[in-house]
């Protein structure tokens, strides 16, 4: 089936958030900090304020010190005498044309005195360490108490059966690895973008690059100091998002901005701006002790990981500001002794954000390497390692956690039954991996309404925006089925957060499952309520209420290795995916192709490569994202009849591909090297150091 | 200064800075299909045809332009909407954000060879990133659109 928004988007016609034109509207430049960490001696505005066409410039003075953030409220509109990392907006400008505001801002004198910096975790935790925030326990919604290390942002920790340690020392087959990641941005090809709007009512609109228009609203009221009523969040689609666009980022500034100048303007950042100032994937060092028996049955998995998390803790929505994947180290398998331990450090670098499973490819990364690399030193097979140790049903996970059922062997032997070696070109080495995810599916809280149209048809009007992912088609194919309509009698509008019931806006792999739910409540109040043309129902879903279901991913890698250059070319990616209903099976197969695209994408080519505090990748042509050529074929295999959640009978789809993708490849390389690359991403430079035993860096 | 375009088929005269990219003189034309991505011609999301080539957007001075024949992913549009029609049926995009600039260079690619192969076009469109699909179904959109 077509999507609804296609053609709208494949001739040009779809109004993005850069795209939005507003009478009067001025344009925004930011001048930012070239210091990771400094005291700002003096900031100068004059000049900027004296050129033709601007008409404000801001300082942290003028903004306040109101502080942002999704659940941590520790970010600055502007910095406040301090900053933290570099690239962290010191000064904005708003003038009539872009090139003017750019000139602007580059006439604002900032004088700095540059202080020491952390840049690493390790860094932040050693003794007498400079501290990235003098008392960051005192800000709302922060987890870290006074006596905790100076630096630390979050810590969270589970274990559960046997003692680790001992259970460690008497394995018959142990390892001990440390596998690192780099910062990586979400790669989404829109950069931030927003438009705000003050009316003469005295209300803000906001047209945003954002996937959660209700909560970006409520993030909105601190540092404006106003209630939400005072924002209405208007509806655009966004340009990609994979967990980056989830932030208030630059609205508080842009809002400031068009108060300041009573003018609309339009903040839009340049690429560059992004990759050195939004909210990439952290960072990541862990450590991982894992053994097994004689048989090769698993004993005990230790994990430890340390995140860089910063300079500022806002950009991470979860309670625990942490990153989720963490829990699920092992997740997959039987376990008897498992303990995981999780650290976020403040650092004087770029804050870190969620991006498509937060926290999970680095995990899996590290843990699925650590056990393919067990059961090598076990003289075993890893695809019968993992097996001969996979949950089986009836089983809890390590955790503790029990699901309705439990399909990680059926994914496993259907990849297999699917998998068919691809020759290596002459001259290269083959290589093949294996690696697995496991991740529940949740519904979240959303809205939406059905209004009867003449002719039969009907419009649905929903809360919650088009990330790409299809959510908007979703709602047309499932209110058509539900109704007994022709999907082109099923209009499908996005609505302003005026319109509707909250809604906690797209992400977690929920959506699907949510829409699900949402629609066949729609629809039952509909047939129930049986509205004239031009009259309506809501409908409303809350979080929770659904049976505890989770879904296996299975990916096979394979690769070519160049041994005289150390060159990587992958082969060939399988795909296996344990599977309810499908809604849309096009779209579901495009979720999963995409994510292992990127996967790969993570794997091999990404690198911030933040040197002395600063993202030096700082453009597309350095921090490469995989295209046309760098994707191998991708097979899909899909393993139907599980248990989903929610009238859909649904289990999620969003941040299964790309999760295990990581781990594969690397057990690939491994294969086919003998020896293994324990940091990503893996380059040729770092495979033919490897081949022709140079030390490491 | 006045430059002279063809633009979409019609004649237009446009009075913009000397220093104004052929990118920013077309959004200000209300052409917001064309997308400020990468800003340094790598991502494809600006992607336009000058004289029936495809070029960036972002990196070419309008003034370079003039008197030149631009169709942007509107145009694209209205000369070829199966190729719009076929990214649509088969989910060649999701976010959307890069499309506009895929659809022209799958025109372009379309127009030097009605029925390239796979790796023509994986070749040919290696300058158009998207982060969405994984590429697999553009090249199933454009080969749909090579068919139909």
């Amino acid at each position: 089936m077509a999507r609804i928004d296609g053609i709208r988007k494949a001739t040009g016609a779809a109004i993005y958030a850069a795209d939005v034109q507003r009478p009067g509207m001025l344009v925004a430049a930011v001048v930012r900090s070239p210091f990771p960490s400094a005291r700002i001696k003096s900031i100068d505005t004059s000049e900027a304020r004296a050129m033709p066409g601007v008409h404000a410039v801001l300082t942290g003075e003028d903004v306040g010190p109101a502080l942002f953030g999704r659940r941590v409220r520790d970010v600055p509109v502007l910095a406040q005498g301090i900053v933290r990392y570099v690239g962290e907006a010191v000064a904005a400008v708003a003038a009539e044309d872009r090139p003017t505001a750019e000139r602007a801002a580059a006439a604002v004198r900032v004088e700095y005195e540059p202080l020491p910096a952390v840049l690493t975790p390790e860094e932040a935790w050693a003794p007498g360490a400079p501290r990235v925030h003098d008392a960051p326990w005192s800000y709302e919604g922060a987890v870290v108490k006074p006596e905790d290390p100076g630096n630390l942002q979050s810590r969270v920790g589970w274990q559960n059966g046997g003692d680790v340690d001992q259970a460690l020392a008497q394995s018959a087959h142990t390892v001990d690895l440390v596998f690192t990641t780099p910062a990586q941005h979400q790669g989404y090809i829109e950069p931030q973008a927003c438009v705000c709007e003050v009316g003469r009512d005295g209300r803000t609109r906001v047209w945003a690059a954002n996937k959660s228009p209700y909560r970006l609203r409520e993030q909105l009221t601190v540092p404006l100091g106003l209630s939400p009523e005072r924002y209405e969040v208007r509806p655009v689609p966004v340009g990609g998002d994979f967990g980056g666009k989830g932030a208030p980022m630059d609205v508080p500034l842009c809002a400031a901005l068009a108060r300041a100048s009573d003018r609309p303007v339009k903040l839009a950042r340049r690429y560059s701006e992004d990759l050195m100032a939004a909210n990439p994937a952290h960072a990541s060092r862990t450590r991982v002790r894992a053994g097994c028996d004689a048989d090769g049955r698993i004993t005990a998995l230790d994990v430890h990981l340390e995140w860089s998390g910063g300079a500022y803790a806002g950009y991470k929505p979860v309670p625990t500001v942490n990153l989720h994947g963490a829990h699920g180290a092992g997740s997959s398998y039987r376990i008897p002794a498992i303990r995981i331990e999780s650290l976020v450090a403040y650092t004087h670098t770029v804050p870190g954000g969620h991006r498509r499973a937060p926290g999970a490819p680095q995990t899996v990364f590290a843990v699925e390497s650590a056990l393919d690399e067990l059961a090598r030193v076990a003289g075993l097979d890893p695809v019968a390692f993992r097996r001969a140790n996979l949950l089986r049903e009836g089983d809890a996970t390590p955790l503790g956690d029990r699901y309705a059922e439990v399909r990680g062997v059926e994914t496993l032997d259907a990849a297999m039954a699917a998998y068919r070696p691809v020759p290596a070109p002459a001259g290269m080495r083959h290589g093949m991996g294996i690696a697995l995810y496991d991740r529940g599916t949740g519904i979240g809280r959303s809205s939406m309404a059905l209004r009867a149209e003449a002719g039969g048809g009907v419009t649905a009007f929903v809360s919650f925006p088009e990330n790409g992912a299809g959510a908007h088609t979703a709602v047309q194919t499932l209110v058509a089925r539900g109704l007994g309509l022709q999907p082109a009698q099923v209009a499908v509008e996005h609505l302003s957060t005026d319109e509707l019931p909250p809604d906690d806006g797209v992400g977690g792999s929920r959506v699907t499952a949510s829409i699900g739910e949402l629609v066949a409540r729609a629809v039952a109040a509909y047939q129930s309520e049986r509205p004239e043309p031009g009259q309506s129902v809501t409908a409303t879903l809350e979080p929770g209420g659904t049976r505890r279901v989770t879904a296996f991913a299975v990916q096979i890698a394979q690769v070519a290795i160049d041994p005289e250059t150390g060159r990587v070319q992958p082969l060939h990616i399988l795909s296996a995916h344990d599977v309810a209903e499908v809604v849309n099976p096009l779209a579901h197969e495009v979720q999963i192709e995409g994510g292992v695209a990127m996967g790969l994408s993570n794997a091999l080519l990404e690198d911030l490569a933040v040197v002395d505090g600063r993202v030096t990748a700082a453009n597309l042509g350095d921090f490469k994202l995989a295209s046309q050529r760098d994707v191998p074929p991708i097979e899909v295999v899909l393993v139907p009849g599980g248990l989903g959640v929610g009238a859909g009978n649904v289990k999620g789809i969003g941040e299964m591909g790309n999760v295990a993708v990581l781990a594969a490849l690397a057990n690939a390389v491994r294969d086919a090297l003998g020896a293994r690359v324990c940091a990503l991403p893996i380059t040729s430079e770092a495979v033919y150091r490897v081949l022709h035993g140079e030390a490491g860096q | 200064m006045k430059v002279h375009l063809r633009l979409n088929g019609a004649g237009v005269e446009i009075d913009a800075r000397p220093d104004a990219f052929l990118l920013e003189v077309l959004r200000d034309q209300g052409l917001t299909g064309a997308k400020e991505g990468c800003g340094v011609g790598v991502c494809g999301a600006c992607t336009v045809l000058v004289d029936g080539a495809p070029v960036s957007s972002c990196l070419l001075l309008v003034g370079q332009c003039d008197g030149c024949a631009v169709v942007t992913a509107e145009g694209v549009g209205q000369l070829a909407p199966h190729i719009a029609a076929a990214f649509s049926d088969h989910e060649g995009l999701q976010c959307g954000i890069c499309t506009p600039g895929q659809v022209v260079s799958a025109y372009a690619l379309l127009r030097k060879n009605p029925h390239p192969g796979d790796a023509e076009i994986r070749s040919y469109m290696a300058g158009n990133l998207c982060r969405c699909t994984g590429y697999a179904s553009i090249r199933r959109s454009i080969e749909a659109a090579a068919n139909g």
